[in-house]
């Protein structure tokens, strides 16, 4: 009986490490994530490229502009992960200032977050430039909310702070954005425009704490990558159908 | 009858254009695009910078054609609207 249960012990054991090597990102698996995406959010700005030069419609225009500062936040990301990978270190913050200027690092992570951030309420922006009457200092105050995430990011190096931040940055975006569904006199909207919108925000956020939190997701890490590479996958579906038809 | 939109405005000016055989007068224009003459000073100049129409001289007589773009705008009208509306932009 003991010998059975040693082997089903060891059975489970050996399912769980397969398991972890199995979720563990790799490098490999990084540049991979980061490729569907920045090829999906550069494919939706191009993609739409044609559309806004014809009209000149802000709502395009912030749209646009969301996955340009996508595309550019996860260029970024992928260049954090690599300086992590090849520095082998847990966090950017934790680069000796022998291998590296910690100067450089603390730049990269504040860019990362600028555009991240400037990603988030562009897409924000694009659907309530209208209920705001296009009051374009708004976008200024956002550039000036994204700065001030980034400093933080840099000047603050506890985790606690970085991931309250995210999650008032999250719980800011998906307010104003059921408040504004809820005021609309479309009361049919687009449902699954609202899950997509909210799911990007939320594993946008996830990726942000991924970054800024070492092992925070352990072996959830690959799930998140598939689910975050499907939502852009869905996005660009969503755009090319869009845009294809006539 | 709703009122109608920047975009919905530009394509009506484009197809009075069009259905008159890509060539009109500045005046019957005005009546059939159904805007005051001021705005329609504000939509036509737009449309000259943004490229979409432009105007010929012919035997002292000013007539306004479609440029490519122009053409390309109403092609597209259709997904532009169905886009703005899908994303809710």
């Amino acid at each position: 009986m003991p010998m059975n249960h040693l082997t089903g012990r060891a059975i489970e054991e050996g399912f769980r490490q397969s398991l972890k090597k199995f979720a563990i990102v790799g490098f490999g698996t990084e540049i991979l994530y980061s490729f569907i995406i920045i090829t999906c959010s550069l494919m939706i700005y191009f993609g739409t490229k044609e559309l806004y030069e014809l009209t000149s419609h802000k709502g395009i225009k912030y749209f646009r502009q969301a996955f340009l500062f996508f595309a550019l936040a996860y260029f970024f990301r992928s260049f954090i992960k690599f300086i992590l990978t090849y520095f082998n270190v847990g966090q950017i913050l934790d680069i000796s200032p022998r291998m590296i200027s910690p100067i450089f690092g603390q730049i990269t992570l504040g860019i990362f977050m600028y555009f991240s951030s400037m990603a988030i309420f562009y897409l924000l922006y694009s659907v309530m430039w209208k209920k705001w009457n296009d009051n374009s200092q708004k976008i200024y105050l956002f550039h000036l909310l994204a700065f001030i995430i980034a400093v933080f990011s840099i000047f603050f190096r506890n985790s606690l702070v970085y991931f309250g931040i995210n999650i008032l940055l999250l719980c800011f975006v998906i307010f104003t954005f059921y408040i504004s569904r809820k005021q609309s006199k479309q009361k049919k909207a687009k449902h699954n425009l609202h899950i997509i919108y909210t799911l990007l925000f939320s594993f946008w956020i996830l990726n942000i704490i991924d970054i800024l939190i070492p092992n925070f997701f352990q072996t959830f890490q690959l799930f998140m990558y598939i689910i975050s590479s499907a939502l852009f996958l869905a996005m660009l579906y969503k755009v090319l159908k869009k845009v294809g038809s006539t | 009858m709703a009122k109608r939109g920047k975009l919905e405005i530009i394509r009506d000016i484009l197809n009075i254009i069009k259905e008159n055989h890509n060539s009109i007068k500045p005046t019957p224009l005005l009546r059939q695009s159904n805007i005051s003459s001021t705005r329609f000073k504000e939509y036509f100049n737009e449309l000259l910078k943004r490229n979409f129409i432009r105007e010929v001289n012919h035997k002292k007589e000013k007539f306004i054609l479609l440029t490519e773009k122009g053409f390309k705008y109403l092609e597209k009208y259709k997904t532009i609207i169905n886009f703005i509306d899908e994303f809710e932009l």
